[in-house]
């Protein structure tokens, strides 16, 4: 019955928009991009890496376009501002006025448990705790990186060589001075695969030893009080992509693997004040710290996340009611509707994408569908992405290639457009003997999820496949995610091609949900992930994702932007392409 | 009547004890165990894992003995891990091993610990009970005098006009399941699309601060519902009084129409809503979980609907418990009240 309520409720709220006459003329400005702006002192001219410059003359040269080059320029360890500055801009300007200090916030945001961390599953999670637990770098909606606990970063011409150089004058909130220390302790916990659900040891990548399942004894060294060096094995570029994603949250060695709610000492403005799960978060201004950025953030006296569940009808009940300030995302048919009530919109285009793919390895009664390439090969042909994207999510994005590299990525290579051939499909079916098989593709039973799902569906229907639906509500998906043999899953955007590739689709990878095992494919990978130069990473990226393509690992059918909505006058509240909601930054308009 | 109560006391212990039992058993089912790992663990965990994961944390043991664990007659699992560091089920983080308990479940007065609220039992469920108990007052408030008027109204005059309009209304009201009109309330009278706006359409801030505008619809959602079914119960024993001989016999002897009912009918014709009146408390438990969802209302309907999804096994004992209670003293005193209503009936 609770899902009837809540199919009901969806028509509802469809009729209304239906009925609704959108006031085009309330086409608000898009709000701020979340950027991190702080004015980066340290910006040392002599220390720009060479490919950074040679990447500087690309762009003059129109191989490469800005968002690309301020990924790969900040990655490299060139401030935003010195990276803006090699192509004559400058970094741009706060996109409106100075908040004032004062005000409380309510953020429409799921409150999951919590757990510390290196183990947090959820964007979520680490939104909550990001007002206390602040993370070395961070990732901007353009695609560059800027310096929160770090001050600085190089990489060696080899690539080998990472060093991280530590803001001074940042102490913890118990009185303790943040040191080099802390962060190789930090490091470590990260690295640690023993621990169950540990995703950080994945993104750590080279400085896990294979056999220990621990830091490489000696890759993790603090040079002086606020100086880290991290000596790789092989390079890799990913690191500093994976030390700005959410679990990656700089907790003090007291925490000793609890939860950071009940112990909350970190670097940060802002103290949990309660905490319910399922119900209800308070952050409140910590006033006896004194935070390593006064003045330039902290602007609220108290921020609330309300949980609203995941049916959207309820959440825009929620902004109806007045009861929250700010979506944590707006879906869907709602973005349109939320725009109608007075809330303003902002959309940030990102690598976030929507998987429908077959598990190569999941025994469906006794035999294993999935395992023939033709059929996967079939199941690809058969669907046009870009109806999908229509279909199934309004078209709010692009249509995607089913390699899971996105355009946005800086090595993204370009291949030759796929055709669809539902005839074909079909031929390609007959031909492994599974014309009558019945696929059934499940997914979560709400939102764009469900209506991709259903719009392949009805594409491999048209094909002439026999297919049919199965919806789960999340908490019973999400404990099998990585197991059926054919569902749809959403992923979140990381930086690098190679990273979402080494998450998901390397050989028993934990988040390997297609139980895709191929030699050259993970051979040419770590290949890749050990090649700093974009350019020359390129020419390997094309040949693995051609081999996603030939080897019809996924239906990948689009990009998608992602949108939130907040209440006129609130400043740096608009979505971050990963979902961080840096609350820090956020304040009414003065 | 002591050894009456003390009966049914003993009903509803021995109750608890099968239906707890049984929960037990249903949510400690190999797959629901492997879901309590993902979920307290990581979603994205690997089979064995999984595996390592129910064994460090008390899971792999039998069925019975985690039974006897809850109930606090077995002693709490601990375990040792490779560096020396002891974790137990009576062990709070960062207690040192040696001072915690060797038992701890109800004999003790521990409920258990939720794995979903990630805090203990006890404390939620009571919590829970008292936002449900705030909703389910106000319902009754509500419910209980409209549907006795309506009842009465329609039931003295069989077959009348308004006993046509009123029983119309409420067989409307009670064959509208309560996720059709909350959702065409909430249409009508908390949305932009018609624009009344009269009131909120979520109850979230109600937990906190009920108003008639926040709390007015969840209210009404649940009180029409019951409402429908009560005052037609009140008609047809109000209908049957009315036709009884010692009315007309009243009627005869000259008592007005208003003395006939107020005076000697209503008493014995609200003996049969009563009983309905008192079922109704199981029943709204189960009625909430609708409501309490769709207005984002979060008290025990809610909770009930968190711990069934995320096989939150000792909330949903201490659920199951708490509905056992509830149903069986709500009849203890429909059973009790019954004796003082009707004066032919004699308990012992």
């Amino acid at each position: 019955m609770y899902g009837e309520a809540k199919t009901i409720s969806r028509i509802y709220y469809s009729l209304i928009h239906i009925l609704k006459i959108v006031d085009c003329s309330a086409l608000y400005p898009i709000g701020a991009t979340g950027r991190v702006l702080m004015s980066n002192k340290i910006n040392n001219v002599d220390s720009i890496h060479w490919a950074a410059e040679m990447h500087a003359q690309e762009v003059f040269d129109g191989k490469l376009d800005r968002r690309e080059f301020l990924t790969r320029a900040t990655a490299l360890g060139v401030t935003s501002a010195a990276a803006y500055g090699l192509i004559g801009l400058n970094a741009p300007a706060r996109a409106m006025g100075t908040p004032k200090m004062g005000g409380t916030l309510r953020i429409q945001m799921e409150v999951h448990g919590m757990s510390e961390p290196r183990l947090y599953q959820w964007s979520e999670m680490g939104n909550m705790t990001r007002g206390w637990l602040e993370h070395l770098i961070h990732y901007n909606n353009d695609g560059s990186f800027s310096p929160v606990l770090a001050e600085s970063w190089e990489t060696s011409d080899d690539a080998k060589t990472i060093t991280i150089n530590l803001r001074k004058g940042v102490t913890w909130n118990n009185g303790d001075p943040f040191t080099a220390d802390d962060v190789v302790h930090n490091f470590n916990l990260w690295c640690d695969g023993n621990v169950e659900g540990n995703s950080m040891a994945t993104r750590m990548g080279p400085l896990v030893d294979p056999d220990t399942k621990k830091a490489i004894e000696g890759s993790i060294v603090a040079k002086d009080s606020h100086t880290v060096v991290l000596n790789l094995p092989y390079p890799d570029i990913t690191i500093l992509a994976g030390i700005a994603d959410y679990p990656a949250a700089i907790t003090h060695p007291s925490l000793d693997g609890g939860n950071p709610i009940d112990n909350p000492i970190g670097t940060g403005p802002y103290l949990p004040e309660s905490y319910d799960v399922g119900e209800k978060a308070v952050m409140v201004r910590n006033e006896n710290h004194k935070w390593w950025n006064e003045g330039n953030g902290a602007y609220l006296d108290r921020i609330e996340f309300i949980d609203y569940g995941t049916d959207p009808a309820t959440i825009m009940a929620a902004v109806e009611a007045e009861e929250v300030d700010m979506t944590y995302e707006s879906v869907g048919d709602f973005i349109d509707i939320l725009d109608g009530l007075d809330m303003v919109r902002a959309e940030a285009s990102t690598a976030a994408t929507i998987v429908v793919r077959p598990n190569q390895s999941t025994e469906v009664d006794g035999q294993k569908p999935y395992s023939d390439v033709r059929v996967r090969r079939a199941l690809a042909m058969a669907v046009d992405n870009e109806v999908v994207l229509e279909l199934g999510y309004a078209g709010r994005g692009k249509a995607a290639e089913n390699h899971h590299v996105s355009p946005i990525h800086p090595e993204y290579a370009e291949l030759p457009p796929q055709k669809v051939d539902p005839a074909g499909a079909m031929a390609l079916m007959k031909e492994a003997g599974m014309a009558d098989f019945e696929h059934e593709i499940i997914s979560l039973d709400d939102g764009f999820e469900k209506d991709t799902s259903d719009a392949v569906a009805a594409q491999l229907r048209d094909a002439g496949f026999n297919v049919t639906r199965k919806v789960l509500p999340g908490s019973t998906f999400w404990n099998d995610w990585a197991k059926f043999p054919f569902s749809s899953t959403t992923w979140n955007q990381r930086p690098f091609g190679v990273q979402v590739l080494a998450l998901a689709y390397k050989s028993g990878v934990p988040w390997n949900e297609t139980g895709f095992s191929n030699e050259e494919f993970d051979n040419t990978l770590v290949e890749a992930s050990a090649i700093a130069d974009a350019d020359q990473r390129r020419v390997l990226m094309k040949r693995l994702e051609e081999i996603m393509q030939s080897e019809g690992v996924i239906i990948q059918p689009y990009w998608r932007s992602v949108y939130n909505h907040a209440r006129p006058g609130l400043v740096n509240a608009g979505v971050h392409a990963q979902f961080e909601i840096k609350y820090q930054n956020i304040g009414w308009e003065a | 009547m002591g050894r009456f109560i003390l009966q049914r006391f003993g009903v509803m212990f021995l109750t608890a004890l099968a239906l707890t039992l049984i929960v037990f058993f249903l949510t400690n089912l190999q797959p629901n165990l492997e879901k309590i790992a993902k979920f307290q663990g990581n979603a994205r965990m690997t089979e064995p894992e999984v595996v390592s994961w129910l064994e460090k944390n008390g899971y792999a043991q039998p069925m019975l003995t985690r039974y006897a664990e809850w109930l606090g007659l077995a002693k709490g699992w601990t375990h040792t891990d490779d560096e020396g560091k002891v974790t137990g089920r009576c062990i709070d983080h960062g207690q040192a091993p040696a001072e915690a308990p060797s038992r701890c479940g109800l004999l003790q007065g521990d409920w258990g610990y939720s794995i979903f609220f990630e805090a203990d039992v006890a404390g939620k469920v009571l919590g829970k009970l008292a936002l449900t108990g705030k909703l389910m007052l106000w319902v009754m408030l509500l419910m209980i005098p409209m549907a006795l008027i309506i009842g009465v109204l329609s039931g003295m005059r069989e077959g009348s006009k308004l006993d046509r309009v009123l029983s119309t209304f409420s067989i409307v009201t009670t064959a509208t399941p309560e996720y059709v009109s909350g959702v065409i309330f909430i249409a009508v009278f908390a949305s932009s699309a018609v624009g009344l706006k009269w009131f909120k359409g979520t109850a979230t801030s109600a937990m906190e601060n009920a108003t008639f505008e926040n709390f007015f619809l969840p209210v009404l959602t649940i009180s029409l519902y019951g409402m429908g079914y009560i005052s037609r119960m009140t008609r047809a024993s109000m209908t049957e009084v009315m036709t009884a001989q010692y009315i007309r016999t009243a009627r005869l002897k000259g008592v007005s129409f208003y003395n006939v009912v107020v005076k000697h009918a209503l008493r014995n014709a609200l003996i049969a809503p009563f009983t309905v009146i008192m079922l109704q408390f199981p029943w709204l438990l189960n009625g909430v979980v609708i409501v309490e969802t769709l207005f984002n209302y979060k008290g025990f309907g809610w909770a009930l609907v968190q711990a069934a999804g995320n096989n939150d096994i000792e909330l949903l004992l201490a659920i199951s418990v708490v509905s056992v209670m509830v149903v069986l003293v709500t009849q203890l005193i429909s059973d009790i009240g019954y004796v003082y209503l009707n004066p032919r009936i004699r308990i012992s």
